[in-house]
């Protein structure tokens, strides 16, 4: 568009200028909005700069992290801390391995949870509360207490790692996939949020659907389960996060080098003795990166997810 | 060493591991010796909290291709963890009645273990190990006159003091004792405007209770007499009062000029003229600022007022008193913690070889920090010596902590923490 085109507009509506300003709310009037994103700028630096001193920091070196008192930006940007820190552990491995728990965790809890979710919102039952309260219930567990017998669970499992059939005699899911990915499988708060929104759809949707003949099944995967997808991607997104996130199951259930995730490998960083402060930030980073990047893809509808959820 | 704190998660691991102990999965008390089994061929299950980074993962690899080929038939499978999770990876193993058959593990875990029957008696003589080792680096794999685990490495907490500060002070030489150290850090501390720039003595950036210990040792106090706390003593009062005087009475150091863990220590910094802390500080000085290590500026010093006295951590071998295959487990402990892997080990994480025959290495000479606290190991003591102790050290940061805050006396904080150490000894008892 040329400068002739662009100004032309503006010539022939000559008191448009007037009339845009006698439309703008009056000042007093945006002096609230304009507190509110001064509050949420704010907010937002303050959210946003232990990520970029993270990064910052995993470019300085060590005098530069010794010195007194810590200046913002690196005197020397030493890049070679990455390919360094990379070395410390076998992070490929680990890589691979969180990223496929953690797409295991994610698809196998969003197929459950929704059906879960789905049965307790629109499906009458006996005794629904009750099992909806139990759901509720196992959230209020802490994980910690949840360790040992989720240890003995997956070591006896019948059938597996040389177990019989009633569990005995091998090591069941120990040190395997099966054990990294099934225990992590179903959150109940995935299908709490799932229930939720379920509830939110209208029920003119599903009796009409029933009119025309769908199944309990069809309804719940061409009707209505397209319509939650900011559900979708908010558990999504945080099944994603916290499997990625997971370090402590892997590193008890596994003893395998080959099995073992990224956050184990972050581990490798921190000892009691002393913290390779610059690597730990720089593989963090690199650590980060598919979680930002997830969340980039999925904001809108994970902002969505939590507004319509109720959850803030 | 560790002394690895994951206070909540190892409480509970510990409880609940306890708890399934009393039934199928572990014996009773005593330490039994472990199932007889003959020599040969055997795959053993070793869990270790050092080696764990790839270049520590690389050097246990070739160890170990090492000790295969004295041992053929033996393979080695590990499984590496690190210290704050260690009590984890134990606890579940012996509930799921699949016991490493050689842990590797920090002084103070013994008698726990022991206790719970999860360890078998090496059978080694005390003189026998004082061929190789110090005796008080022998001391804490030793419970109750049986032989549990062989040090392979050690780190200890000394006094440490920046040469060029305290020259320029006009001071010749570190203290001589902790009410010398208090004198000389009074007249070492810098304040501009109110505000500490310098602190004189640095008790803060080490773990608390590492830091109170080994200045209650040289009190001459003691951890425990007879399986029971005596850690409330008048000695012990002495000494957390020594550190209330730095911190509240003489202004020697504020609370929260620094903390365990902080990126780097204000002695390497020039903000602190002298420190308790970990040997490790030389390898933070030479990463961190080199010049200090070039120059000479960096010197250690015992903490002495009743008795010269150092904190020792370590890092030890066990063989568990489960293992099918007891021989080629004590094997592989003695390799473990032998004259070969010991020098390689303590390089490998900037810490102190526990064997005698490697104390004039290069490496133990050029570190001079580390070849002090080997000079004086002679001084060592160690913490632990009660089954309950993995409860009881957590306890110990609130009650000095409420001690330097000044929410209680040093006598009252005491106080409190032995009786809540006794109720803790008589659960388990």
């Amino acid at each position: 568009m040329s400068a002739d085109q662009l100004s032309a507009p503006g010539t022939a509506q000559a008191p448009a200028p007037v009339a845009r300003r006698s439309a703008r709310p009056p000042l007093t009037r945006r002096l609230p909005r304009l507190a509110l994103h001064l509050v949420l700028i704010t907010v937002s630096l303050a959210m946003a700069v232990p990520f970029f001193w993270m990064i910052i920091t995993s470019l300085k070196t060590d005098p530069d992290l010794a010195s007194h008192p810590p200046g913002l930006l690196p005197r020397v940007w030493d890049w070679a801390n990455y390919p360094e820190a990379l070395e410390y552990a076998p992070f490929g491995t680990y890589f691979r391995n969180s990223l496929l728990i953690s797409i295991g965790h994610t698809a196998l809890n969003l197929v459950m949870a929704s059906m879960a979710g789905y049965a307790l919102a629109r499906i009458p039952f006996r005794g629904s509360t009750v099992v909806f309260m139990g759901v509720l219930a196992t959230m209020m567990i802490p994980t910690y207490t949840k360790i040992v017998p989720q240890y003995l669970i997956a070591k006896g499992v019948p059938f597996f790692g040389g177990n019989d059939y009633l569990g005995r005699g091998g090591h069941g899911w120990l040190d395997s996939w099966w054990g990294l990915i099934i225990p992590g499988a179903l959150t109940p708060f995935a299908i709490f949020l799932f229930r939720q929104f379920y509830l939110s759809l209208p029920r003119e949707l599903e009796e009409a659907a029933r009119i025309d003949g769908m199944g309990e099944f069809g309804i719940y995967a061409r009707v209505m389960t397209p319509l939650v997808k900011p559900a979708i991607a908010t558990v999504g997104l945080l099944t994603f996060e916290s499997s990625w996130n997971n370090f402590l199951w892997p590193l008890i259930i596994t003893s395998d080098t080959e099995l073992r995730v990224i956050q184990v490998g972050l581990s490798a960083f921190q000892q009691a003795d002393q913290n390779a402060w610059a690597y730990l930030m720089a593989g963090t980073t690199l650590a980060t990166v598919p979680m930002v990047a997830l969340f980039l893809l999925a904001q809108r509808y994970f902002v969505q997810g939590f507004a319509n959820s109720g959850i803030k | 060493m560790r002394t690895h704190t994951s206070a909540l998660s190892r409480r509970r691991l510990l409880g609940l591991g306890a708890a399934a102990a009393a039934g199928a999965a572990l014996s009773a008390c005593g330490g039994p010796a472990p199932q007889q089994g003959g020599g040969g061929d055997a795959s053993l299950r070793l869990l270790t909290p050092i080696f764990d980074r790839a270049d520590g993962q690389k050097l246990l690899t070739s160890l170990l291709a090492d000790f295969k080929k004295d041992h053929p038939g033996v393979s080695v499978q590990v499984d590496y963890t690190e210290y704050g999770k260690l009590n984890e990876k134990l606890a579940t193993s012996i509930v799921g009645g699949q016991p490493y058959d050689v842990m590797l593990m920090g002084v103070g875990w013994i008698p726990p273990f022991v206790e719970k029957g999860v360890l078998a008696d090496l059978g080694t003589s005390r003189s026998e190990l004082e061929s190789t080792y110090n005796p008080r680096v022998v001391e804490p794999g030793i419970y109750e006159g049986g032989t549990y685990g062989r040090p392979i490495l050690l780190d200890t907490r000394i006094g440490i003091y920046r040469k060029d500060i305290l020259a320029e002070a006009g001071i010749g030489a570190p203290p001589k004792d902790m009410t010398e150290l208090m004198e000389m850090g009074k007249e070492l501390t810098v304040r501009e405007g109110g505000k500490l720039t310098r602190a004189g003595v640095d008790i803060l950036s080490n773990d608390l209770r590492q830091t109170y210990l080994p200045v209650m040792w040289a009190h001459g106090g003691d951890l425990f007499a007879d399986g029971k706390p005596v850690f409330d003593s008048d000695e012990a009062v002495e000494a957390l009062q020594w550190m209330v005087d730095v911190i509240r009475t003489e202004k020697i150091e504020d609370y929260g000029f620094t903390q365990k863990g902080a990126v780097v220590a204000p002695l390497i910094q020039g903000r602190a003229a002298m420190m308790i802390g970990h040997n490790d500080m030389w390898r933070q000085a030479s990463e961190s600022a080199p010049e200090l290590i070039e120059e000479d500026r960096i010197g250690g010093f015992m903490l002495n007022q009743r008795r010269p006295a150092l904190f020792q951590g370590g890092t030890l071998a066990t063989m568990s008193a489960k293992t099918k295959h007891p021989e080629q487990a004590k094997a592989l402990v003695e390799y473990l913690s032998g004259e070969k892997v010991s020098p390689q080990a303590a390089e490998q994480r900037g810490n102190i070889p526990a064997v005698l025959s490697a104390a004039d290495s290069e490496y133990v000479r050029g570190n001079k920090l580390i070849s002090f606290a080997v000079d004086n190991l002679d001084h060592a003591f160690s913490e632990g010596g009660v089954p309950a102790w993995l409860e009881i050290r957590e306890e110990f940061k609130p009650a000095l902590e409420s001690a330097l805050l000044g929410k209680s006396s040093p006598a009252d904080s005491l106080r409190g923490l032995a009786e809540t150490a006794e109720a803790i000894i008589a659960k388990g008892a």
